[in-house]
């Protein structure tokens, strides 16, 4: 499929990884709706893309919501007239480890919050779902050709005090061997699905972190640097490009390994 | 260049080239886009009216509960009261008098 020409969605489209892939779209020459919570950041992006002389519409909304979910998708096909890509990128964190114990009793003195588990699994899996769902629905009634982008993780595989994080990404890495499967068994042609899994990324997040704990995560990174932003925007930009990526995610990680040299 | 006002919100459909920008007053004075480069080669009346019909979906608009809220009642001693949930996402709050809620073109 053609960038240029094309209608795209970003999820957390406001900053981070979804600004970077709104970007990288825009100067492709897409039309581009950039959903967000926060309407500064909306603001901005839009901005910055009427700058480089693009096509973009901005929409606040809660990604955890079926009605916000239907109201920026409709806001989008109303502006351009179609929709071909959606890229789920408004993620969160809410670290904790499952329980914590007293250091001189032995006893559990604090397990995870629900509200800590629920929220993430809220936004980073139920918000990917219903933007996944509601962009196939359009795509497949619209009869247009379409790319579903999921944002994974490599955390995916498993990280310690990350268990409400860590399950949504691995659930969002399994989407697009079900959902490309269920397109075969619906006679679905016209829509691909290809998740993303980055590694640790230069987003406001991490950069603003303590420097010595960054320093530590980048021992770790064959690269030696985090991954950025617009790495990963260009990866989803050859996936829109390459018919025959499907059904598959791909990690974009700069080589992140275990200590002692396994890769993740 | 029209002016629109939906939602007590006044927004200006401005061209750029043969498109069409739509940006939208903020309470401090300065502006923010809504959209950039839309509607290219509509003439103003047909882009003034495909704004609207943008502007009407971007920005919702009302009041919608949802409940009542069973996990979490008021308790009067025993008496358990619940109410709509107004924690969840389709409840917009409404801090506008009555009279402006149904303005709009």
């Amino acid at each position: 499929m053609d960038i240029k020409g094309s209608v795209a969605l970003v999820t957390g489209g406001g900053n981070g990884i979804g600004e970077a892939v709104v970007k990288h779209l825009a100067k492709q020459g897409a039309k581009v709706a950039v959903v967000d919570m926060a309407q500064k950041n909306i603001d901005r992006v839009v901005k910055d893309i009427q700058e480089m002389g693009g096509e973009a519409i901005g929409i606040q909304a809660n990604v955890t919501s079926e009605a916000d979910t239907a109201r920026y998708i409709k806001g989008t096909i109303e502006a351009f007239g179609q929709l071909n890509i959606a890229v789920s990128c408004a993620g969160i964190i809410r670290d904790g480890t499952m329980l914590s114990l007293d250091k001189e009793t032995g006893q559990v003195s604090k397990k995870l919050d629900l509200a800590k588990w629920q929220a993430v699994i809220d936004t980073n899996l139920t918000g990917t779902f219903l933007c996944m769902r509601d962009a196939a629905e359009a795509m497949v009634n619209g009869g247009w050709e379409g790319l579903l982008v999921p944002i994974s993780s490599v955390n995916k595989v498993g990280q310690v005090g990350q268990l409400n994080y860590s399950s949504a990404k691995v659930a969002d890495a399994l989407m697009p061997k079900i959902i490309v499967g269920e397109f075969l068994m619906r006679g679905i042609r016209n829509i691909r699905c290809v998740a993303v899994a980055p590694g640790y990324t230069a987003t406001p997040m991490l950069t603003g972190m303590n420097q010595d704990a960054l320093k530590a995560i980048l021992e770790d990174v064959h690269l030696g640097r985090l991954v950025a932003p617009e790495e990963i925007a260009s990866l989803i930009g050859y996936c829109v490009e390459n018919q025959a990526l499907n059904a598959t995610t791909i990690e974009i990680t700069g080589g992140l390994c275990y200590p002692k040299g396994i890769a993740k | 260049m029209p002016t629109l006002i939906y939602n007590d919100m006044t927004f200006t459909v401005a061209p750029r080239g043969d498109r069409w920008d739509i940006s939208y007053a903020l309470p401090n004075g300065s502006s923010a886009l809504a959209g950039a480069g839309l509607f290219a080669g509509l003439a103003e009346t047909e882009a003034a009216a495909r704004a609207m019909a943008l502007i009407k979906t971007i920005f919702p608009v009302g009041i919608k509960s949802v409940g009542p809220d069973v996990t979490h009642p008021n308790t009067i001693g025993d008496l358990k009261i619940v109410g709509p949930d107004v924690t969840h996402p389709n409840f917009i709050y409404w801090n506008k008098d009555s009279v402006s809620c149904p303005r709009q073109l």
